[in-house]
Order: structure tokens, then C-alpha cells, then sequence
């Protein structure tokens, strides 16, 4: 399944529409705001609100889950790890075999306090992700100052995911229809042999690449996307978003 | 005593939540402020001379730009793609630096990975952009670092060149784990003792992080053979191998 925005954006939610720096600086606002709150209430409201946008962009159920496994899987094993691992208040003690499993109150509280702040700084992400197309994305970051040679290996990178993808999938799908992982030791063989021909390909794409630019003009530099002015309510409705947020996070 | 117990605690957790791992990356929000902008400030001078050097060698080879482009697609799909970890019962993940660091130098192998990281933080939620500082220097800076210099330190004993890139990629994968779990301590131990913290954090990666440093190194050692085997000029252009060891 492609990860980004263009390949399964649907609807014509207002956000879709919205100025991609100004959502990048809203983001990154916000996110400051998650990182440095201590408690659970704020990144609590932020997920809601993000789940809510999400279902507002219709997004697909699929890519969604997707988006959020990871995050919820590394916040259920530090909820754990806080839980049993650190803290003074014990909360219960149980005796199993020759061991003694402790749960701390203190450890709890403060396991929960990661993983929401966790969920609210992924969902915040990935809502910048599902809502924004990734050269825009490009060109917001390069309004941010971010070196322009930076942001040309992005696009370059960019333009060639999918087609090295789709390479690695050809190669690894002959791998396995010749047995090629079927125990671990043939199996070791067949990925390195797939990692080295995805090298190769990248060299020869590479060469052609180059050759092809060059004939175009290409002079070592990629033009970047024209900024449109920005649209005063856009900026003017975000600041105030985030001046509500934090007033929120403030109380 | 105290270890078989945390152990026990981590290998019950492994089970109850088998799925995929992605021990390489710091989700999203998992450091508080303080700790993810000092994490950045210690990348962001890696990353700029990473640039300064692809500046300099991309002004004489003008291939040079597109060629870092392609390696970062290759170390994101490389780093995307799940490995069976059968000690764990999940799915884990190479991280590719090590590789990148043999071929392009750990400079520009550093601007790969941070390119690579940024991608995947902002469109599959793997890694964060708060957590882009210290996932560059764990993944970029000492993976890169530890597979390029051990590769280096081997060649230069006479080593074998499938030996030498197999412990390249596979210390390469263990200092970025290491790293990780020290990045992650310091981020989550509140007021609670930083040693104890990061050895429990060290064991809780074993069963995914040792046999996947094995699969690096494997895949890492493949991969140089079989540019070896098919493409040595390539080498030689790299520095990799001098022109004299070429098949």
C-alpha cells in the first residue's frame, strides 16, 4: 500500500486546501507544546481532535491502522515498562514461582503520561502526513530554510521510492517462488542478494538519470515549488487555534 | 536474580504483544522537550557537514546528487522492510547505514539516513520529527560511524572482505541499538536511576536487536559480494576496494 497522501487522498475536506507551511509551522507549534506538557489531559485532547479530523478526511480504515501500530504498540510496552520497572509507590505485589511482579502507582501514572503524549505527537505527525502532498511538503520546508541540497536529495529519494519498490518486490517475489526462504541460512542469502541488487539498480537508474537531466538542462540544481501568498485567514484562524491550545495547555 | 526476572517480565511482554518491532526508530513524542532539541542539536552538525561534503564532491560529479537520492530510497525500503525475528516472534527491521557508510562514507551516509528518517517519520508515522535528532545520530551518525570504521579496521588487517562487511553491518546495527536504548533512558527515566533503567532497556532488545545485527551483517556482506562479483569498478569508484583487488 502506498504511504502517501496523493496515492489515497479522497473527499474535499478545507484542510487538503490549507497552505502546507502554514500547517508544517502549526504542527511543529503543537507538537512543542505536547513535548513540553506534564500531564495527560492536553495530549489527550489533541488525539481526540486528530481522530476526529482524520475520520473528517475520510481516510482509509487500513492506512490508518497502519499509521497508528507502531506508535500504540511502543506506547503499550512503556506503559509496561514504567509500570513494573520504575516507581516507589507499589500498587500490588504477586508471588509467581520464585518471583515477585510489583506494580507501581507512581510508575502508572507516569507510563501513561508518555504513551498519550506519544499518540498526540504521532496523530499531530500523521495528520501533517495524510493532509499534505509530499512536494508541497518539500516546498514548506524549504520556506523553513532547510538546505536546498537537503530538500533535492528528498525529491530525488522521493521520486525513486516507488520505483525501487517496485523492483524489490519483483525480485523478492522470484526469490520465494524458487524457495529462496525457505530455512534462515537460504533465506539470509536471497535478502542479501536482494539489498545488493536494489544497490545495483540504484547505480544504473543513476546513470540514466543523470544522463536524462543533464540533456534538460539539469546543472546540479532542482528548481523548487513558487510559494503562492499566504492566505490571511488561513493564518490568522491557525493562530488562533493555537493560541486556544495554549490556553489549554496552560490550565 | 533481579535480571532472569526483567528477563522473564520482557519476554511475556514480547509475546503478548508480538507484532511488528521497530527497534531502531524513537516513536514519535517519546522524548520530552529538553532531551529531543539536545538530540537534535548534537545531529545537526553531522547532517551540515554531511551536506558540505556532498557540496564538494557533487561540484566535480554531477551524478553525485541523484546517486545520494537513490541510496536514501534504498536505505528506506531497506529499513521498511520486516525481517522474521524467530527468538522474538516478530518482525524487526535492518536499518541500511551500515552498508551506506561502506559505499559513501559515514559523511554522506549520515545525510541518507536523515533524509531517509524524515520521510519515514512524516508519512509512516516510523520514527517522529521530534525524535529526528536522535534517531540521526543513533541510526546515522553511529551506525554509519561503527560499520564504516570497523569495515576499514578489518580491510586494513587483511581481513576478508565478506568478514569484514559482515561484522561492519553487524556492529553497525548494535552500536545503533545501544545508542537507542541510552537516547531512550535518558528520555523516560524521570526520577528513576539511569544504570538499572538502560540495562532493562538493553535486555528488552536482545531477543529482537542480537539476531537482527546478525541478518544485518548477512545482508551487509551479500550485498558487498555481490557488487564484488558484478560490479568492481564501482568499488574502486567508491574507494571501496583499490583498483589492483577488482576481479
Amino acid at each position: 500500500m502506498h504511504p502517501f497522501t496523493e496515492h489515497f487522498k479522497k473527499g474535499k475536506s478545507r484542510i487538503y486546501m490549507v497552505d502546507a507551511r502554514v500547517k508544517l509551522v502549526f504542527a511543529i507549534l503543537l507538537l512543542g507544546l505536547i513535548l513540553s506538557y506534564k500531564g495527560i489531559l492536553f495530549p489527550a485532547f489533541v488525539i481526540l481532535i486528530s481522530i476526529l479530523t482524520c475520520i473528517r478526511l475520510r481516510l482509509p480504515l487500513k492506512v490508518f491502522l497502519l499509521r497508528f501500530s507502531e506508535p500504540l504498540f511502543i506506547a503499550s510496552i512503556l506503559i509496561l515498562l514504567k509500570f513494573f520497572f520504575t516507581g516507589k509507590n507499589a500498587m500490588f505485589m504477586i508471588n509467581f514461582a520464585s518471583f515477585t511482579i510489583t506494580g507501581y502507582s507512581d510508575g502508572l501514572k507516569e507510563g501513561l503520561m508518555i504513551a498519550c503524549r506519544i499518540l498526540a505527537a504521532t496523530s499531530i505527525v500523521a495528520l501533517l502526513g495524510f493532509s499534505t502532498i509530499f512536494t508541497e511538503l518539500i516546498a514548506a520546508l524549504s520556506w523553513l530554510r532547510v538546505p536546498k541540497s537537503f530538500t533535492e536529495i528528498l525529491i530525488f529519494a522521493y521520486r525513486y521510492i516507488f520505483v525501487l519498490f517496485e523492483e524489490a518486490l519483483v525480485i523478492y517475489n522470484a526469490q520465494k517462488n524458487r524457495l529462496g526462504y525457505s530455512n534462515i541460512r537460504r533465506g539470509l542469502s536471497s535478502f542479501g542478494t536482494l539489498s545488493g541488487s536494489l544497490v545495483l539498480k540504484a547505480f544504473e537508474h543513476n546513470q540514466n538519470l543523470t544522463i536524462s537531466m543533464i540533456q534538460r538542462g539539469y546543472d546540479g540544481n532542482i528548481p523548487m515549488l513558487r510559494h503562492k501568498p499566504f492566505k490571511p485567514p488561513e493564518v490568522i484562524l491557525s493562530a488562533l487555534v493555537i493560541a486556544i491550545l495554549a490556553f489549554i495547555w496552560k490550565i | 536474580m533481579k535480571t532472569i526476572y526483567c528477563f522473564f517480565l520482557v519476554s511475556v511482554f514480547w509475546f503478548l504483544f508480538s507484532g511488528d518491532a521497530y527497534a531502531m526508530h524513537i516513536s514519535e513524542g517519546i522524548l520530552p522537550f529538553n532531551w529531543a532539541a539536545l538530540w537534535f542539536i548534537v545531529a545537526v552538525p553531522f547532517v551540515a557537514y554531511g551536506l558540505y561534503r556532498l557540496k564538494k564532491v557533487s561540484a566535480i560529479d554531477i551524478s553525485f546528487k541523484p546517486l545520494v537520492g537513490l541510496m536514501s530510497a534504498v536505505v528506506f525500503i531497506i529499513s521498511c522492510m520486516p525481517i522474521p525475528v524467530p527468538t522474538a516472534g516478530t518482525c524487526s527491521h535492518p536499518c541500511g547505514t551500515g552498508i551506506s557508510g561502506i559505499l559513501l562514507g559515514p559523511a554522506i551516509s549520515v545525510l541518507i539516513a536523515a533524509v531517509a528518517l524524515l520521510i519515514q517519520a512524516l508519512f509512516l508515522a516510523h520514527g517522529g520529527l521530534s525524535t529526528w535528532g536522535a534517531d540521526v545520530v543513533s541510526m546515522g551518525v553511529v551506525g554509519s560511524f561503527a560499520g564504516f570504521f570497523t569495515f576499514k579496521v578489518l580491510r586494513l588487517l587483511k581481513i576478508n572482505m565478506a568478514v569484514a562487511a559482515f561484522f561492519a553491518g553487524l556492529f553497525a546495527d548494535w552500536a545503533t541499538y545501544a545508542t537507542t536504548s541510552l537516547e531512550l533512558t535518558t528520555g523516560i527515566r524521570g526520577d528513576s536511576a539511569f544504570m538499572p533503567l538502560f540495562i532493562k532497556i538493553l535486555v528488552a532488545f536482545i531477543p529482537t536487536q542480537l539476531p537482527l545485527g546478525i541478518v544485518e551483517g548477512a545482508m551487509t556482506s551479500g550485498m558487498i559480494m555481490l557488487l564484488y562479483k558484478k560490479r568492481p569498478d564501482l568499488l574502486v569508484k567508491m574507494g571501496v576496494i583499490k583498483s589492483g583487488e577488482a576481479l
